[in-house]
């Protein structure tokens, strides 16, 4: 039976399904995936050797080996992970049954299923992209499956004709087919995957991982003007809880109602928000949000959080006012903007009262230790000194070489023990403008952490101690991650680097935008956002949907269908298309060239059938055989060919 | 020159009734310079055609029956000690003859079939060493009996090859066989023949086969016949270039027979069963059968 199959195919069906299951390198355990690729090896060497490949009780015993390889990593073989593991593990095995051409069929239509198992995984453009292409392989084995003699690269041209006029039809099931949500067991246990962003906690040096992590957290896109970079702070969670070392938000909630209402004033910033999927329900807005829509709620930290499943991709809109007053302080939000976990030792008092943290106003006190911030050795740095013990202490008057997390931290520090309310904020800082998609984005190394003092006829202010150290962080927002990590940061001018790798800058611009509609455009297109596009259609139920959907389908493939059967073969010669003219006048009476017919045979036969017409008919084939088969091709009969052609009449008989 | 091949078919018609189109094939087949295999059961006319076509064409004519004692040297000839010189002297065999006969070739053993066949591809003889070419023009009629009746050697497909026609005759019609039974014997009627396209005629007309012309729209359908033989599953073994040259060969005197000087498509299908059928080998003997695929499914635009 083996004999049968032709090893072309073979050969091309292994290979598509290697290419298939590659990208998977991310996502099964090596034992498996090297398991697979052990598998298809053996049967790349089967294809020559057909005696070598295992029979029915060596396969049974692989099989045990498989699922007791998917089990062992999973204890189970439920649930996405283990489901796809267990899917790779059954298609290398039924390759190694490949007999008969219904195997084939079969393997090609397993392939397929794992194709589209990786977007369980990963749904960016260019994985999109390599499965389309990989899917024009495996068409491409059935191609050959199905030719007499299977050529590789006519097999992949015609595989990519077929996908290219299948692309239409897909995107109008994509626009028009009805989204239903999965249901929330199907979501299965991704959650576990761990994804990089903020913590509710921090400590001191806890910011500086994330400070080297290129990984996205989102990105905005302005509806009208952008705030200057000073202004773009992303705001997370707000941490006023202290032990002297470690930070956390306050535990106390529900007291909403009686807080005042912030008052916003100055020009407002509306803008579009998508969020990269992650662990926490939180939403950076930009300090501070007024307005905005379900399902996102603010918390009594000014906060924005949602809910929905955090871990999509999801886009909010969101109005922000960079100027505002919340007004008086609750005094529940006194006590933990107060709270310090001991007593300040003699030096930390020492250091207050020698900026008159005690007997000046609290906007003085703030100057005056911005301006020791300032004035004073201190350093910004990733990678400062390891801080056991009193790491504030520590900081402020032994090392001082720190990141934002030290500044603010010591900042809020010396405010409690002067007395004012103050507490520390964490979220994102700047983000990185998008020329070609104009927007911006902001990476995990744009966390931050800054502080805010409650002021009396203020309410909350924001203060940034790392600005008095560092004002290029958050000015210019250079980007530390690309700065030496173990240097102190000097801030220079890196106009120099900007202009050589401007070209370079602008081309991973580019494709940030395309990646970033397609993340808004297609991955993002759920029920509420096919509902709404609709809607501006004028499409607005559902039964209009699916009638738009099956009209579409129905109007492409007739056009389809009509340029494929009435694609008239291309020729560059004249006379052949008069012709072939003349050929569909005499189809009208029922007189249809057969393609073996020749052309004198078929005059003969027409003349037949028609006899009013021989006369005509013979002479057109007379003149049609002598410019195609004839020495020599005369311009004046190609014109007679034509003009006889255009005349051609057959007349009724009476 | 177009009078003398209708008065030569006309007299051939009078001799073998009812089969006009496939004495037409075999005068095609003779004007293309190619050797023709005539297929079918005893006593149709096989022998009487090529008489027929010998006396027509003023050529010196031999037969050799085939039997399966037949030797090379029956065929060839052989040298034999002169007593008188005291030398040997070469003894043509009757392959020496511009017209060959070469009755129920596939009773012989394949040495001597092959004997015959390698005369007919080189147009000469080697003997001990000495080359002896055959005289021109040389045309072989090889008669063959079904190769499912016993005591047969069927021809292996290489020499099979070498025929640029096999033509099969078949039983006459109602009509034909009527005028056959009520006519003159064949014999006194072949001895009544003339001569109507003596060699030198004939050997211009064969020149002037080599000159009509073949279009490049032409040679797009004779290369997709070639190819649909090569790639279709109906054929085990496609038409080799040298059966492609045949098919081109045997149009252009097919053109040339029905006066015109540019092959058609049609002179192509006219000719396509006697050229392809023998070699493609598709299972059935019937070469119309096996061709009908080629004509029905291959375009000529």
């Amino acid at each position: 039976m083996i004999a049968n199959l032709d090893k072309n195919v073979l050969v091309f069906l292994l290979a598509s399904i290697a290419l298939i299951v590659f990208p998977h390198i991310y996502h099964i355990p090596i034992n498996i995936f090297a398991y697979f690729y052990l598998l298809i090896g053996w049967r790349f060497v089967g294809v020559w050797r057909p005696h070598w490949l295992p029979n029915r009780w060596l396969v049974f015993l692989l099989t045990v080996i498989g699922i007791g390889l998917v089990y062992l990593q999973h204890q189970g073989i439920f649930g996405r992970d283990s489901g796809t593991r267990l899917f790779v593990v059954a298609l290398g095995l039924k390759l190694m049954e490949i007999k008969t051409e219904r195997d084939l069929y079969l393997v090609t239509f397993l392939a397929f299923v794992v194709a589209a198992s990786q977007f369980l995984y990963t749904q960016s453009l260019v994985m999109a992209a390599y499965i389309l292409l990989v899917c024009c392989t495996l068409i491409a084995t059935l191609v050959c499956i199905n030719s007499r003699q299977p050529q590789p690269w006519d097999a992949l041209k015609t595989a990519a004709t077929i996908v290219v006029q299948a692309l239409p039809i897909a995107i109008v099931a994509f626009i028009l087919f009805p989204r239903m949500e999965a249901p929330r067991w199907m979501l299965l246990n991704d959650r576990q995957q761990a994804r990089m962003g903020l913590s509710d906690m921090m400590e001191p040096g806890s910011i500086s991982d994330l400070g080297q992590s290129t990984e996205l957290a989102f990105r905005v896109q302005f509806i009208g003007p952008m705030p200057p970079p000073a202004q773009r702070y992303w705001r997370g969670p707000v941490l006023s809880k202290t032990d002297g070392k470690r930070w956390q938000p306050s535990p106390h909630q529900g007291f909403a109602q009686f807080m005042d209402k912030p008052v916003f004033t100055g020009k407002p910033y509306q803008y579009t928000l998508l969020m990269e999927p992650q662990n926490k329900n939180w939403v950076f807005a930009l300090d501070m949000p007024a307005e905005f829509t379900q399902p996102l709620a603010r918390n009594v930290t000014y906060q924005l959080i949602t809910s929905a499943n955090p871990d999509k991709r999801s886009e909010y809109k969101i109005t922000s006012y960079p100027q505002y007053n919340t007004g008086y302080i609750t005094r529940i939000e006194y006590a933990d903007a107060i709270q310090l976990p001991a007593p300040p030792s003699p030096e930390i008092n020492g250091l207050v009262t020698q900026l008159h943290g005690f007997d000046s106003p609290p906007e003085v006190f703030i100057k005056a230790l911005l301006a020791h911030f300032h004035n004073e050795d201190f350093h910004y740095t990733l990678t400062p000194p390891i801080m056991d013990d009193k790491p504030i202490e520590t900081f402020l008057l032994k090392t001082r070489y720190g990141f934002c997390s030290h500044y603010a931290s010591a900042f809020v520090y010396l405010m409690r023990t002067a007395h004012i309310p103050a507490r520390v904020v964490t979220g994102y800082q700047g983000g990185e403008f998008n020329k070609a998609g104009n927007f911006l984005e902001v990476h995990q190394y744009d966390a931050h952490a800054w502080t805010e003092v409650w002021l009396e006829g203020k309410g909350w202010v924001r203060v940034d101690p790392t600005a008095a150290v560092a004002p290029e962080r958050i000015e210019q927002n250079i980007n530390i991650d690309a700065l030496a990590q173990d240097a102190v940061i000097q801030f220079a001018s890196d106009a120099d680097t900007k202009q050589a790798s401007a070209w370079l800058k602008h081309a991973r611009e580019l494709l940030g935008n395309v990646d970033y509609n397609w993340q808004r455009w297609v991955i993002n297109y759920n029920s509420n956002n096919q509902a709404k596009f609709l809607a501006n259609l004028g499409v607005d139920n559902l039964k209009a949907m699916i009638y738009w959907m099956l009209g579409l389908t129905a109007f492409i493939t007739a056009v389809l269908s009509f340029i494929l059967l009435y694609q008239r073969p291309k020729t560059t010669d004249q006379a052949l298309r008069h012709y072939q003219q003349f050929c569909r006048k005499l189809a009208k009476y029922g007189l249809i060239r057969q393609p073996g017919e020749g052309e004198t045979a078929f005059a003969e036969r027409v003349k037949v059938a028609l006899p009013q017409a021989g006369e005509a008919v013979g002479q057109i084939t007379h003149i049609f055989v002598g410019l195609r088969y004839g020495r020599v091709a005369r311009s004046e009969d190609l014109q007679r060919l034509a003009q006889q052609v255009r005349e051609f009449r057959v007349e009724e008989i009476k | 020159m177009h009078n003398a091949i209708d008065h030569l078919l006309t007299s051939a018609n009078e001799i073998i009734l009812g089969k006009d189109h496939k004495i037409r094939l075999a005068v095609c087949c003779l004007l293309a310079r190619g050797h023709l295999l005539i297929e079918d059961i005893p006593g149709v006319g096989k022998t009487t055609l090529a008489h027929t076509l010998a006396k027509l064409l003023g050529l010196h004519y031999q037969r050799i029956q085939f039997t399966s004692d037949l030797l090379p040297a029956d065929i060839l000839g052989a040298s034999v000690f002169d007593s008188a010189n005291n030398t040997f002297k070469f003894h043509p065999g009757p392959v020496f003859n511009q017209m060959v006969l070469a009755d129920e070739v596939n009773r012989a053993t394949p040495k001597a079939q092959s004997a015959l066949l390698e005369a007919m591809e080189e147009q000469q003889v080697t003997v001990e060493g000495k080359t002896y070419p055959l005289p021109s023009p040389f045309f072989v009629i090889a008669t063959q009996n079904p190769s499912h009746q016993i005591g047969t050697f069927p021809l292996p497909e290489s020499q099979l090859d070498r025929f640029l026609m096999r033509i099969e005759l078949g039983y006459p019609d109602q009509a034909a066989e009527r005028a056959l039974l009520a006519g003159q014997s064949r014999q006194q009627l072949l001895e009544s023949l003339t001569v109507q396209l003596p060699p030198p005629q004939l050997h211009a007309i064969q020149q002037a086969v080599t000159d009509i012309h073949v279009s490049p729209a032409l040679l797009d359908y004779c290369q997709a016949l070639i190819n649909f033989t090569r790639t279709s599953p109906e054929y085990p073994c496609g038409l080799s270039p040298r059966g492609g040259l045949a098919l081109l060969r045997a149009a252009k005197a097919w053109a040339l027979m029905h006066r015109r000087d540019a092959v058609l498509p049609e002179d192509i299908q006219a000719v396509l069963a006697a050229v392809a059928g023998h070699r493609l080998r598709a299972g059935s003997s019937h070469s119309e059968a096996i061709v009908a695929p080629l004509l029905e499914k291959v375009g000529i635009h």
